[in-house]
């Protein structure tokens, strides 16, 4: 027997849902997208595979996504599914929290396996940055789970119509500036190959070595938190962990990481890990596939090297 | 004016032993405040010695949290008085519980303008809290936030989003959560560890608060600790760099990962 239950997914003014819709697809009988923001994003989702779109209508100018949270609440206290899909971004968490509070139920995260065992959700999920996993089964209300949303969506056949209902945000909060960051946008996730650095990288002008291995890989590079929020020498869409990015590249090379579980919770995805360390007793040892004890400066020219060199 | 600081007195998961059954072991795991939490403090105190707002540090959690470590950990960062409740019952609520027990706390507190909180706690690490607390409250919530400031109006707000920044002109209670690099958090002096023994703090029983009941039934099925078994764990000392990483290349060519 398939497992069929109604799900709804909640968009926060980002198309970008491509998980979502996949993770939702797989179980349910019927996908009912609630879209929050402009009618562009209403439009794309439309266009995704989803059986019916709930659009707010257009945001007055200035208006948050957030501000459509009661709104959004509302509608899905009423549609009462079985369970409703959100992003993990700050903005999902915020139209999720509202769902929760109307609904009387929590917000899971970090859930990797949703079934139907007779007539009862049962979810997986990791607990405290992926020490344990548990299995639980929700009952008496919706499941409510945060999840990274997982890319752009991709057209499939006719798009579903749009149906527009009555919401007011709130008023709360304007915006009244808008600036967008120079330079271009990484996409670690989507990324075959990952370089991530962290603090045993001497200096800032150390990175031009970094950037060397990843050449020689086909790589992107990302990097352990202190490098993107103690020292500003990486942007934030290329710091790598729990509360950054999650990748699932075919490898992941770590190099002056040691391995905090808050970073390996974000690569604990990637297929094979390779660790360069000068700490024989850094817990990412524990954790890779292979690992080089060592100094990186030392190291990583003889990878490239190793990389470069005639076959 | 009045500004809500939250935080959360908590274990850091590194810390903590699992058994092979996912049972997880808390007791070589000392609790402390978590890490992005003087960052909201710093943001809260700068934004009341502009402003002359008051600086409430508000949690609930287990007993531990209101140990004299705990107490003085917190006041002695830039926080005026502390509200609390510490229930052992609250170590395994969920993220809406906590933030339920959060809002009656500040309720509690009559005129309230703002809520600021840290992106996420060290435990749990899910950052849901502050914004389900939001909905509690009939708030806005909102993430990213680098700056703020009071002006004729309200308050201005600037917050990271994605691919770029924006600035907001607030007029209510809203929930703000912090970048980590927002500010850079005070370190507590002798001075103000011994100013934060007289600091005023408030104990409140979780049964005098007006919490309502969860709807949704959780039920925990099973526990488990995840498989690290699939990783090769071949780890070597490269005291000659040229054949440890030709040896590392190779293999990872026969894998096809390469």
């Amino acid at each position: 027997m398939s497992v069929a239950i109604d799900t709804w997914i909640i968009v926060a003014d980002d198309a970008a849902v491509g998980g979502l819709i996949e993770f939702g697809r797989l179980r349910a009988a019927k996908l009912v997208a609630v879209v929050a923001g402009r009618k562009s994003v209403a439009d794309e989702v439309a266009a995704a595979g989803v059986d019916r779109v709930i659009w707010l209508g257009q945001p007055p100018e200035g208006t948050p996504v957030e501000a459509f949270a009661p709104e959004v609440a509302r509608l899905v206290g009423e549609g009462l599914p079985r369970v409703v899909l959100g992003p993990d971004t700050t903005a999902g968490r915020a139209l999720l929290g509202a769902v929760a509070v109307r609904c009387g139920g929590p917000v899971f995260t970090r859930v990797s396996a949703l079934d139907l065992e007779g007539d009862r959700v049962v979810l997986t999920r990791s607990l405290f940055s992926g020490i344990a996993e548990c299995r639980e089964s929700v009952d008496g209300g919706p499941a409510i789970l945060a999840l990274p949303s997982g890319g752009q969506v991709s057209a499939t056949g006719t798009p579903t119509p749009v149906e527009q209902v009555e919401a007011r945000p709130m008023t709360i909060a304007l915006v009244v500036d808008r600036r967008s960051d120079e330079g271009v946008a990484v996409d670690l996730p989507s990324a075959p190959v990952v370089v991530g650095v962290g603090r045993g990288l001497k200096t800032k002008a150390d990175l031009t070595l970094i950037e060397e291995l990843a050449t020689a890989l086909g790589a992107e590079v990302g990097c352990s938190r202190p490098l993107a929020e103690g020292v500003d020498w990486m942007p934030k869409d290329r710091y790598i962990g729990i509360s950054g990015q999650h990748i699932s590249p075919r490898l992941y090379m770590a190099v002056g990481i040691s391995g905090q579980l808050q970073h390996m919770f974000g690569v604990r995805d990637a297929e094979v890990i390779v660790a360069v360390n000068s700490d024989a007793d850094a817990p990412i040892f524990s954790e890779c596939d292979y690992g080089l004890v060592g100094d990186l400066y030392r190291i990583v020219p003889a990878l490239v090297a190793a990389l470069t060199a005639v076959r | 004016m009045r500004v809500v600081a939250l935080y959360k007195w908590a274990p850091n998961p590194q810390d903590a032993q699992v058994d092979p059954d996912g049972i997880v072991d808390w007791r070589r795991a000392a609790e402390a405040l978590s890490e992005y939490d003087p960052v909201a403090f710093e943001l809260a105190r700068s934004f009341a010695d502009l402003t002359g707002a008051e600086v409430i540090g508000v949690t609930a959690g287990g007993s531990a949290a209101s140990s004299s470590l705990a107490r003085k950990t917190v006041l002695s960062r830039g926080i005026d008085r502390l509200v609390l409740v510490a229930d052992d019952r609250l170590k395994t609520a969920d993220s809406t519980t906590l933030a339920a027990v959060l809002a009656a706390l500040i309720r509690r507190l009559g005129q309230v303008d703002l809520v600021l909180a840290g992106v996420s706690s060290v435990d749990v690490n899910e950052g849901q809290v502050s914004m389900t607390l939001a909905a509690h409250l009939g708030w806005i919530g909102l993430g990213g936030v680098r700056a703020l400031e009071a002006t004729d109006q309200g308050l201005r707000v600037e917050r990271d989003v994605p691919g770029g920044s924006e600035t907001l002109a607030l007029a209510g209670g809203a929930v703000l959560t912090t970048v980590a690099d927002a500010a850079v958090p005070r370190r507590a002096g002798m001075r103000d560890i011994l100013a934060a023994a007289k600091k005023p703090v408030d104990l409140v029983e979780l049964d005098d608060l007006d919490v309502p009941v969860a709807q949704v039934v959780v039920s925990r099925a099973a526990t488990s600790r995840p498989d690290n078994a699939r990783r090769q764990h071949v780890v070597v000392e490269a005291s000659e760099p040229a054949a440890a990483a030709a040896q590392v290349i190779s293999a990872l060519r026969q894998r096809n990962v390469l």
